[in-house]
């Protein structure tokens, strides 16, 4: 069966709950999609565009000593290398040309750790369209080197104070600008979240991460792997890797969200410890209260300090197609650490939550060939780690 | 009174509608029977009681902050029940349910609607159901007798208009404005015009809301709708006067002057 089926429904999870001044723009961006995704120009455009100028295929890298370390065979994919250091770009690319293509003239976009806000920022400048980033004031303290690359690009960063002050509130603050502004924007999405039809866009984009890497590990370790493990704040990262192997059914995926001070405190564990609900367009788990409202979140890590998460992580999560386990603050740090020490590596915070994971399941797995998602590099993070004096 | 009554009244003595929105729980709930009571005293022809919610999508600054104060307190859709059970006796107009639709969702949408119908609530909005999900909703909306409001936009296309406006009852909430809630100088030429098109698909009224927040635009646009909401507006009055004496005379003038007794 090919999800989301029509109505943007990944079994009972996805769907388009939005404002009725949205459902046009939305309409038309699912038509647009639809057409543009069989473009050849498109495609040839998108793909020399992720060889050259992304630096695609990123590398999938045998780990050697964190291998050894740990006792597994552990390769890690290397979307920290692309440009602007995230795997964000490859759906900022997509997206970005799917705008032109609409003939919008004004792109806007949240972020949360940044690295959304920079890949926007970086595409809008290469194909001339001016660009607006919602980010929460407290991002933007805690990722002030990003906020710099985002406005040395040209882009405006506004800030956002309602709320947590973080990407929740960023993403809704992005959502009323393009009510506000419909015919002439569009909104870049940064995860595979919100209504239909941007979880499926935005997987879509996202999922040259996979494809490469099942071509990659069958190139150098000659079958499949065991695990996949990658970090879901969101879920773009995770869904783009895991969902070019959904039917190699014995491959096993564990997306790992924040625990941030612990799962009994504040956490952005969505799946772990939420809820179903209805939130920023989309009907999935959710962090909330007994009454509804959405509950603020925290995590060390921005990118993962969110609510809510992609519909189709909720699914996987219902089918038990996937498993989804919460890392703290802590221990994410310690990930950092140890892929930094081993492999010469600095990964940024978030993907730092899975590699802790790896230590953890290292135990019931001896021998077991796991590939990591290294979904970012740590350059923006190390005014965070020094505060935490690791 | 129901909300069809409210139209067919309002059409005999040759009125249009002013609706007055009002986040439930704003600035306390100590005063919210109050500022219900003073808004129908003001000549308020419906009250759209809001249920605030944590990330209000289609709202502006002001109504943003109302609903986070109201969610500093302790509220749920329990104590909305629990305040409309004790105005029921006074509150002669009628009352709309608004809300987004998480809480309702969460609370489930056929025992929250039976509780509502048992209050009187003749109507309610949803602001992020579209027709598109609203299968659930139409479903327990014509089991409890709740007129389902639906929106139609400057965004909305005359087929989509269509269709909304064959499942909207009550009335149809026409957006003045692509965008969100909040005070903004309004185009009438363009909204009288947009009016004239749905009138012709329905004869359901047609009330107009986003951006309005003086008399001249209560009267302007009612002067080609059935109606107008404000909301913004009496919420800002509300935040910036609840402490002063005689807060609630001086919201029932302020509304009066908005135009509620002369609509």
């Amino acid at each position: 069966m090919l999800l989301p089926d029509s109505r943007g429904y990944f079994g009972q999870f996805g769907g388009k709950f939005i404002p009725e001044t949205l459902s046009l723009c939305l309409k038309e961006l699912q038509d647009s999609y639809a057409s543009i995704k069989k473009s050849k120009k498109f495609n040839q455009e998108l793909d020399l565009l992720l060889r050259d100028y992304a630096g695609r295929p990123t590398p999938l890298y045998k780990a050697s000593s964190l291998s050894k370390e740990l006792g597994m065979n552990i390769y890690i994919k290397r979307e920290d290398l692309l440009h602007t250091g995230a795997h964000k770009i490859n759906n900022a690319l997509g997206q970005a040309l799917l705008a032109r293509f609409m003939g919008k003239k004004r792109i806007v976009a949240e972020t949360g750790a940044g690295q959304h806000g920079v890949a926007t920022a970086t595409v809008s400048t290469l194909l001339g369209i001016n660009c607006y980033i919602y980010m929460g004031i407290e991002d933007m303290q805690r990722q002030k080197a990003n906020v710099f690359r985002m406005k040395i690009l040209g882009a405006k960063v506004i800030p956002v104070d309602s709320g947590s002050k973080t990407l929740k509130d960023a993403c809704s603050q992005a959502f009323r600008d393009w009510v506000a502004n419909v015919k002439d924007t569009y909104y870049l999405l940064g995860s595979a979240v919100g209504p239909c039809p941007y979880p499926q866009l935005v997987r879509d984009f996202q999922s040259v991460i996979g494809k490469e890497a099942k071509r990659q590990i069958i190139g150098q370790h000659k079958k499949m792997p065991d695990y996949l493990v990658a970090c879901v704040g969101g879920g773009s990262n995770a869904i783009g890797f895991f969902h070019p192997f959904f039917k190699e059914k014995k491959v096993r995926f564990i997306g790992v969200e924040a625990a941030g001070f612990g799962l009994s405190g504040s956490s952005a564990a969505s799946l772990v410890k939420g809820t179903i609900g209805v939130f920023q367009g989309a009907k999935s788990y959710v962090l909330q209260n007994q009454s509804g409202q959405i509950k603020d979140t925290h995590s060390i890590a921005p990118g993962l300090d969110y609510p809510g998460v992609g519909p189709e992580h909720s699914f996987y999560k219902s089918i038990k197609r996937a498993e989804y386990k919460a890392v703290s603050d802590k221990q994410a740090l310690e990930g950092f650490n140890l892929l930094s020490k081993t492999e010469g590596i600095i990964p940024a915070l978030e993907p730092a939550h899975a590699i802790y994971y790896l230590k953890k399941m290292a135990k019931g797995n001896k021998g077991k060939t796991v590939i990591l998602c290294l979904s970012g590099r740590g350059d923006k993070d190390l005014d965070i780690v020094r505060e935490c004096k690791l | 009174m129901r909300i069809e009554e409210k139209f067919k009244q309002l059409g005999k003595e040759k009125k249009k509608a002013f609706i007055a929105y009002y986040t439930f729980g704003f600035p306390e709930i100590s005063y919210t029977s109050d500022i219900c009571l003073a808004l129908q005293d003001a000549g308020v022809d419906i009250i759209e009681l809001g249920f605030p919610f944590s990330d209000p999508l289609a709202d502006g600054s002001i109504i943003q902050k109302a609903s986070s104060i109201a969610l500093q307190q302790k509220i749920n859709l329990n104590s909305y029940l629990k305040i409309l059970k004790d105005i029921q006796r006074d509150i002669k107009i009628p009352v709309v349910f608004m809300s987004y639709y998480n809480p309702v969702f969460k609370y489930g949408i056929d025992s929250f609607f039976s509780k509502l119908a048992k209050r009187g609530v003749s109507g309610s909005i949803i602001v992020d159901l579209p027709l598109e999900e609203s299968c659930q909703y139409l479903v327990c909306s014509k089991k409890f007798n709740i007129n389902p409001v639906f929106f139609i936009t400057p965004a909305t296309s005359p087929e989509r208009a269509k269709r909304v406006a064959a499942a909207a009852k009550g009335f149809i909430y026409y957006i003045s404005i692509t965008g969100t809630t909040g005070p903004r100088s309004l185009n009438f030429k363009d909204i009288a015009s947009q009016i004239k098109e749905i009138k012709r698909i329905t004869a359901t009224p047609v009330c107009v809301g986003f951006g309005i927040h003086n008399r001249r635009q209560v009267k302007a646009i009612s002067s080609f709708s059935d109606g107008v909401i404000v909301g913004s507006e009496i919420i800002k009055f509300i935040g910036q006067n609840y402490k002063r004496k005689n807060f609630l005379k001086s919201l029932k003038r302020r509304v009066e002057d908005l135009g509620a007794s002369s609509n």
